[in-house]
């Protein structure tokens, strides 16, 4: 099988290029195949990166000083960042103490899994399997759903997501049922799936752009047709930008619509 | 064709290894976050605020320590300067009181010595008389002698020798 598809690759780069395709995302299993542990290449990069982060960021807790160097300093601005911009922002310092890890776990995973898709080397964001965004969201599920039994208890809860106040008693009909959609469904769902597709589309795109780069300069022998792979390659740089903006851009609003939604489970004071 | 469907629909298929390994990803992650790198960082936080809060209140102890000191010097040279002027008024008192003191004793003194001569000039002039009483004693006696001797009866002899004798007595006086 893996014979056939590189066959088909030096087939494909002879005659057009090697366009990336969803294939990318569902890459064959490279270790402990067929079991619960198998290994795959975006699976690789993810235990590669969580490796990395976590020496990086460990070293760097374990050094902390009083005095923070340029580094410390950077990463002192990113918690910050994160507890104020974020958390605090949303919820207030009183309700958001209890999420400020949970929110920093969140943004600084994603932002270094997002950020793996321009990484030479790893060249697929760690993000990029609908598990992983999934599983990320249920974190957020689970955590609105016990923030809202804690607060209000059950059928509070219930009560005030389904049946909102100030709605004339016949939309109900319409609206509890989209409401307990929301509140199962679409939530988690928008998130995982915003991110999935942000970082599918990115890599597609960028992948694009410069397998059709090394195809026009590089590849075809008729050179003709290399002021377009000239074009395809000033794109290439621009979506390669455009995907570092994305990959922190991603992993803010997964932080921002967790901590949101949290926030909604409680009680509004009024 | 079909193919390609499937692929597309088993993009959004979890597998089963891969939600193996994103959980423990995720737990991995969350632990370390949870229970070493926020808590590293929130104590150097905290440690860093009760510094800059402990630098603040010292420098507002030194400040509130300069203005006591300040304020302790300021009443103490005021109370040097009220006591300077005392002083300078007592001696200006002293100074005036001395005069005056030595202005009366002189005067004391001029009125003395003054009263001293004047009765020293008395006593003299007593003495004069007394001695000019005694003279005018031996004086007449010569002169009744000389009247004896060179008669009486002339006028003239009698007035010359009155007049003499008056004369004599000017001149002893």
């Amino acid at each position: 099988m893996i014979g056939a598809a590189l066959n088909s690759l030096t087939l494909a780069s002879a005659t057009q290029p090697e366009y990336p395709s969803i294939d990318d995302f569902l890459p064959p299993e490279l270790l402990f195949q067929g079991t619960p542990f198998a290994i795959n290449r975006i699976i690789l990069v993810r235990i590669l990166a969580t490796i990395i982060m976590l020496i990086v960021l460990g070293v760097t807790a374990h050094r902390v000083k009083l005095i923070p160097g340029r580094w410390q300093g950077a990463v002192e601005w990113l918690i910050e960042f994160v507890r104020d911009q974020i958390v605090y922002q949303v919820m207030g310092e009183l309700r958001g103490k209890r999420y400020v890890p949970m929110i920093t776990t969140v943004f600084c995973t994603l932002l270094v899994f997002n950020l793996c898709g321009i990484i030479p080397g790893f060249n697929i964001a760690a993000s990029a399997t609908i598990t992983l965004p999934l599983v990320f969201a249920m974190w957020c599920f689970c955590q609105y759903w016990i923030a809202g039994i804690r607060e209000k208890g059950l059928g509070h809860f219930l009560r005030d997501e389904l049946f909102p106040k100030g709605v004339p008693a016949p939309i109900y009909i319409l609206l509890s049922p989209i409401q307990l959609l929301e509140l199962l469904v679409i939530r988690p769902f928008s998130l995982t799936i915003r991110l999935f597709a942000n970082m599918v589309s990115g890599h597609l795109i960028l992948g694009l752009c410069l397998s059709a780069t090394q195809f026009f300069l590089i590849d075809i022998a008729n050179k003709a047709m290399a002021p377009f792979g000239v074009i395809t390659f000033a794109a290439g740089m621009f979506m390669f930008l455009f995907e570092a903006l994305v990959a922190c851009l991603q992993a803010y609003i997964f932080a921002i619509l967790t901590t949101a939604y949290i926030n909604m489970s409680f009680p509004e004071a009024d | 064709m079909v193919t390609e469907a499937a692929n597309g629909v088993s993009l959004f298929l979890p597998e089963t290894y891969d939600v193996v390994w994103s959980l423990i990803i995720l737990v991995i992650v969350a632990v370390f976050f949870y229970k070493f790198f926020l808590p590293k960082f929130q104590a150097v936080f905290d440690e860093r605020a009760a510094k800059i809060e402990g630098g603040i209140a010292k420098a507002e102890q030194a400040q509130k320590d300069a203005n006591a000191a300040k304020a302790k010097y300021e009443a103490q040279m005021s109370e040097a300067r009220v006591e300077a002027a005392k002083i300078r008024d007592d001696a200006r008192a002293e100074a005036s009181h001395i005069v005056a003191d030595a202005r009366t004793r002189a005067e004391a003194d001029a009125a003395q010595i003054t009263a001293n001569a004047q009765r020293s000039l008395e006593s003299q002039q007593q003495q004069a008389l007394v001695s000019l009483k005694g003279e005018v004693g031996t004086l007449a006696t010569a002169l009744a002698g000389k009247i004896l001797g060179a008669k009486l009866e002339d006028k003239d002899v009698q007035s010359s020798m009155i007049d003499s004798m008056l004369d004599d007595l000017d001149a002893k006086k």
